[in-house]
């Protein structure tokens, strides 16, 4: 056996812990979403079972059914990413470009925001919300989110409009363009990349958020990470169910990340490569 | 839209803090001209295209175009088209979509839009290219997009950043006639900013010279190579440029390395000045300044001769033929008018 075969089982065995350890939970859970409760509390566990689709049908069609809050979910996450891109893409280009007074300070109070824990702010943020009459509502939450989204948005979207030449605007300006329409025509064209990024990791951020929904929500507005928690109780713990809405909550971050998966990893790489009319 | 593409640059000066880029630009470009900004890198030269396109604002002073003040214009209006140095194409549009931009947002029909990015296209012989991205395109081919780009849209300014210097050496030399051919054929006014004499020697009709923030003289390429205003730009000019060396002068002589020579430049009484001795200027003859042959950089049908002469480093042209050997004496001299006479104090033509 050649010291290169050796090699490639050592990386072989070790990508295979890894994975193991990444996909362990993720196979749990859609196994036990197709067990019966009987099934899930088994010892030893059935590796071999009959598949049912029972807890499925109860979480989506039952009396607890989290199609609502499926759809909270949805609103607070598609809310959040639009309002943020509306407001990250003009500030990002502005930090990236214009000069102003106090530049310098709002770049690093940007940042600044991102390395607070959330969890000392949440008492402040309830308390706000309560005091303008936003608890439990679409608004509040998607407030709250902004402010960690936005931060993060900018932050990220600056450096890809940092990777466009002065020159390409200029030359757009002489060409007859105003600002306006050369960051629509000229700048935004050439940033998608970090514009589908930005969107999936702020998407996501809401979408998978449980902390601060869990204190600023309450039954009208409750997203699917919340309600989810119903099925751990006092008495007993609903496994099956609860897997079962895992894996639905997991379905629009798996679709999202396939779909964006080509924007991304060109978005990530933007810069690294060389063309593209670039210097 | 074309207007005449008549320039006045009027007592422009452009701080940058306490640097001043430009201290007080003064000149005028008639309509048609083929017009260099000419200078080594920070001597202004961008900062005064910047300023003539708008995209920088001056510190003072007024730049008309056309007879109009438009210091205050923003670039869009001033209906000026530019090739920048990077080109700066468009990398997410096609070559038709680069050179249809501009037309687009004069708002022109589309019907009119079509032919005319063809017109150019063909122009600078890119219309097999118009499907490509820019990305796709070799670096001559990228640059004749943003030729195109530029002259679409007839503009009366026709602005040229450095064009030629990301191209190799021999297609530098073929776009550079071809680039003086088309700017004759469009009959616009070209204001060409270069560093390298060479290409403002062969292009400009006029040009203006820029030494650290100032323009030291404005000339036809001949006039400004036949009497450079000052010692810096009888340094620049010129390759190899010119030599300046410190002498004597002694009614109507000057005194190099103890050898005396004439010359038809004048100046009061007996004085210290520097010498400008153009290489292709000297002469072998016998009985003039004795110099012994350091180096020979042999050019093909040329040769440049690094002579030491006392101390004094000369170079000199030669043709072909007559070259002598390395370590070789030789005797120079050169005729009385070809002999340039500078103040060493104030580095200006005596």
């Amino acid at each position: 056996m050649t010291a290169k075969r050796l090699r490639i089982i050592a990386l072989l065995a070790i990508s295979t812990v890894f994975l193991l350890a990444w996909a362990f939970p993720i196979v749990w859970s859609v196994m036990n979403s197709l067990k019966t409760d009987s099934d899930v509390l088994a010892y030893p566990p059935k590796l071999v079972f009959t598949p049912t689709w029972e807890a499925y049908r109860d979480v989506l069609f039952g009396s607890g059914s989290i199609l609502p809050n499926l759809l909270s979910s949805v609103i607070i996450s598609v809310g959040t990413t639009v309002v943020t891109m509306l407001m990250a893409v003009p500030a990002a280009y502005a930090l990236a470009r214009l000069r102003f007074r106090g530049k310098k300070f709002a770049g690093f109070y940007v940042l600044a925001t991102q390395m607070l824990p959330p969890v000392g702010i949440i008492i402040p943020y309830f308390l706000v919300l309560r005091n303008i009459g936003w608890i439990d509502t679409y608004q509040g939450i998607i407030l709250i989110y902004l402010s960690f989204s936005l931060p993060f948005a900018i932050w990220l979207l600056v450096s890809y409009f940092e990777d466009i030449p002065f020159e390409m605007e200029e030359a757009a300006y002489l060409d007859g363009a105003s600002r306006l329409k050369t960051l629509w025509r000229i700048i935004i064209p050439q940033v998608r990349g970090g514009i589908a990024v930005t969107v999936v990791f702020v998407f996501l951020n809401a979408w998978n958020e449980f902390l601060f929904a869990v204190v600023l929500s309450g039954n009208t507005v409750r997203p699917v990470t919340v309600a989810m928690f119903n099925f751990v109780s006092v008495e007993q713990t609903l496994w099956a169910k609860l897997a079962a809405v895992s894996v639905l909550a997991m379905l629009p971050v798996v679709v999202l990340g396939v779909v964006a998966q080509k924007h991304i990893v060109k978005g990530l790489t933007v810069g690294a490569v060389k063309g593209g009319g670039r210097r | 839209m074309s207007g005449q593409g008549q320039v006045s640059f009027r007592n422009i000066v452009k701080m940058h803090g306490e640097f001043a880029a430009l201290k007080g630009v003064n000149f005028d470009i008639k309509p048609g001209e083929f017009f260099a900004l000419l200078g080594p890198s920070g001597s202004g030269k961008s900062t005064t295209l910047r300023i003539l396109a708008g995209l920088d604002a001056p510190t003072a002073g007024r730049v008309l175009i056309d007879d109009k003040d438009v210091t205050s214009t923003n670039a869009r209006d001033r209906d000026i088209a530019m090739v920048f140095q990077s080109y700066a194409l468009y990398p997410h549009m096609t070559v038709a979509e680069n050179i249809a931009f501009p037309l687009e947002m004069a708002k022109l029909p589309k019907a009119e839009i079509t032919p005319a990015v063809k017109d150019a296209a063909r122009k600078v012989k890119i219309d097999h290219l118009l499907d490509r991205k820019p990305g796709q395109l070799s670096g001559g081919q990228q640059q004749r997009c943003a030729l195109a780009r530029a002259i679409v849209r007839k503009a009366r300014l026709f602005l040229l950043d450095e064009p030629l210097s990301n191209l190799d050496a021999k297609l530098r030399l073929e776009t550079r006639a071809e680039l003086k051919k088309l700017q004759r054929s469009l009959g616009v006014t070209a204001v060409y900013v270069t560093h390298d004499q060479e290409e403002a020697m062969t292009l400009a009709d006029r040009m203006a010279v820029f030494m650290s923030g100032e323009i030291q003289q404005v000339g036809t390429p001949a006039e400004v190579f036949a009497r450079p205003n000052s010692i810096d730009i009888a340094g620049f000019i010129g390759n190899p440029p010119m030599n300046l060396v410190p002498a004597r002068y002694v009614d109507g002589d000057v005194i190099i390395a103890g050898h005396r020579l004439k010359t038809t430049a004048t100046t009061r009484g007996e004085r210290d000045v520097v010498v400008g001795l153009r290489p292709g200027a000297l002469r072998m003859a016998v009985g003039g300044l004795g110099a012994r042959v350091d180096l020979i950089e042999d050019l093909g049908d040329t040769a440049v001769l690094d002579l030491d002469c006392a101390g004094t480093m000369i170079r000199m042209r030669v043709a072909d033929g007559n070259i002598p050997g390395e370590g070789d004496t030789i005797s120079i001299t050169a005729r009385p008018q070809d002999i340039h006479l500078f103040d060493p104090a104030t580095r200006m033509r005596l």
